[in-house]
């Protein structure tokens, strides 16, 4: 465990570095060239429209985060359940798979007054949204963890007539675990994205609507700043799945710590 | 691997999603049983053409008719109002017209500001005095075809060419950066982004539509209501204006309350604009008419024959069922 924070430790300070620089020399650029703070603002001015508007931006991040967690919630069961029942049926695979793939490649923007008559313009429409962009990279991983579970030890449980909800629980889903996660990771990155863009939809809270607002009032140090909130949000989701999957695998921390040493 | 162990992974598992289930809690919603609620669609971010529904709003004149008012910015307005999603949409004449033309059954309700206030602009060391200055030039728009027919009507009129114009789409960029770097004019609304400019002390050329075209003084922006409601709520819809009409009439003679209450339901706008913005537009919203909100069959007929000319439209539109006067009181 002690080496695991001590390497994860060691590999963030590179991108500091990287970001401390990129952030002086945007900064220095922006003085040095005289750029006007509406087409380009400085880092400082950033973070003083941070500061100035934190408790707006918080409560508009309460409304995104509403959306992104619950939209998340529904992407993991609604792929958890079609998932397995593709591995069970192939039949379904067959049929729902080329449907997911459909589901992704559809321009979300171009859906706009659909998705507003159907499911109005409040927090359900941006749920709609969290779930079409998180549902696919989990359902993928999803599928192909499945597939590669071990044929053996369900035959062998099989052969130990164990009920299929016992296979399930003591070999699929543990195997398929890291398949989840790595769904998951991808999910949760774009998850505060899907969000604003079903804000821009249509709505009255929300980070979207804080950047929209900002831009079409020439305050792009206020938009940025939404932005600066979005990204720590987003990394935040994916350590936090970090974790759970450090803390839901313990057999990984052995067989890596077994690597390391 | 044990049993037991997998069954703590998966106890992990709930407990995160309990985790996140307990994030959710602490978001209550609650509901004025007393007052009926009403969904308002809004074209784009709040701003001051707005501010009489923010006003009417915080003045609780909507509340005396016994409405509780929401506004919602909406990528799309005329589909959710003719379905009946929301009761009323912010829309102009243009996309009322191009609805109607599609059978979407919406109706124009009220005019919101009784004459064109948009027109293009560009930076005075351009030289661009008339629609004649446009040749050889670039403007930048977005993309809609509306535009290119726009420039063609005005240039034809002073006998330039508008092949001549080199056209390019800038989206959402700001205008007054697509002027000074992209291209050399574009199409604004005075009383937003011209004000804007004024405020940055950056000196503009503006052409006002209006007054180089009369056909092109159509309404922009309207209120609309679906058919439906119309013949099955009429009443609504009167309540609805009266306080609407109350609220822009405080936007008129008090410019500086009806901002406050824009800027209250969006303090993300920059107040500067917002007060500079309303004290501009404050004779603007009725100008000459006689009372607030009324429209002329003469300017709908006139902008349709218009794009119809242009072949923007394939069909004329019955210019008595796509506005009415009927709910505003005189």
């Amino acid at each position: 465990m002690k080496a695991k924070l001590v390497s994860t430790a060691k590999n963030i300070y590179p991108s500091l570095l990287l970001i401390t620089f990129f952030l002086a020399a945007w900064e220095i650029i922006c003085r040095w060239a005289n750029i006007p703070a509406s087409r380009v603002p400085s880092p400082l001015l950033i973070g003083k429209c941070l500061v100035a508007d934190f408790p707006l931006l918080m409560s508009h991040l309460h409304a995104t985060m509403y959306a992104v967690s619950v939209g998340l919630l529904i992407a993991i069961f609604l792929s958890l359940i079609l998932s397995i029942s593709m591995n069970r049926w192939l039949w379904l695979k067959q049929a729902l798979y080329p449907l997911l793939i459909i589901s992704q490649t559809i321009p979300i923007i171009a859906l706009a007054p659909l998705l507003l008559i159907l499911f109005g313009f409040g927090i359900t429409n941006k749920i709609i949204v969290v779930v079409l962009v998180c549902f696919f990279p989990l359902s993928v991983n999803l599928v192909e963890g499945l597939e590669q579970v071990d044929n053996e030890m369900i035959n062998l449980l099989r052969i130990m007539q164990a009920k299929p909800i016992t296979i399930l629980q003591n070999v699929q889903l543990p195997s398929v675990l890291p398949f989840f996660y790595s769904g998951l990771k991808i999910s949760v990155t774009y998850s505060v994205m899907g969000a604003v863009i079903a804000e821009w939809l249509g709505g009255r809270a929300g980070l979207g609507i804080y950047i929209l607002r900002s831009l079409h009032t020439y305050r792009a140090g206020n938009a940025f700043a939404a932005i600066l909130v979005v990204v720590t949000v987003s990394l935040m989701l994916f350590k936090l799945t970090e974790f759970a999957a450090w803390i839901s695998m313990p057999w990984e921390r052995i067989k890596k710590n077994n690597l390391e040493d | 691997m044990t049993t037991n162990k997998v069954n703590n992974n998966i106890r992990y598992i709930i407990m995160l999603i309990a985790v996140c289930m307990f994030l959710l809690a602490g978001c209550s919603t609650e509901g004025d049983q007393e007052l009926e609620k009403i969904t308002v669609l809004l074209d784009w971010t709040p701003n001051t053409n707005y501010s009489g529904m923010y006003a009417a709003i915080e003045e609780g004149y909507y509340a005396e008719e016994g409405l509780e008012v929401e506004l919602f910015q909406a990528a799309a307005v005329v589909q959710p109002v003719a379905e009946g999603t929301a009761q009323f949409g912010v829309s102009y004449q243009e996309q009322v017209t191009f609805a109607r033309v599609e059978n979407i059954p919406v109706v124009s309700i009220a005019a919101i500001i009784q004459n064109n206030t948009s027109g293009f602009a560009s930076l005075r060391e351009r030289g661009i005095q008339s629609p004649a200055d446009f040749e050889g030039k670039k403007y930048g728009g977005w993309g809609s075809p509306i535009e290119e027919a726009t420039l063609q009507a005005l240039m034809e009129k002073y006998n330039a060419n508008y092949e001549k114009v080199d056209f390019i789409v800038t989206g959402e960029v700001d205008s007054l950066i697509v002027i000074e770097l992209e291209a050399d004019f574009t199409w604004i609304y005075y009383g937003w982004t011209g004000i804007e400019a004024e405020l940055k002390g950056m000196e503009l050329n503006f052409i006002e539509l209006k007054t180089v075209d009369n056909a092109l003084n159509y309404y922009t922006p309207v209120l609309i209501a679906g058919e439906k409601l119309i013949s099955e709520n009429p009443d609504l819809i009167k309540r609805f204006l009266r306080a609407t009409a109350k609220g822009y009439k405080l936007a008129m003679d008090d410019p500086a309350v009806a901002a406050e209450a824009l800027l209250k339901n969006a303090p993300e706008l920059d107040r500067e604009l917002v007060m500079a913005s309303q004290e501009w537009l404050k004779d603007k919203y009725q100008a000459d008419a006689p009372v607030w909100g009324l429209q002329e069959t003469e300017r709908w007929t006139n902008y349709t024959n218009w794009l119809f000319n242009y072949n923007l439209i394939d069909r004329k539109i019955d210019v008595d069922k796509v506005f009415t006067n009927d709910f505003i009181e005189r």
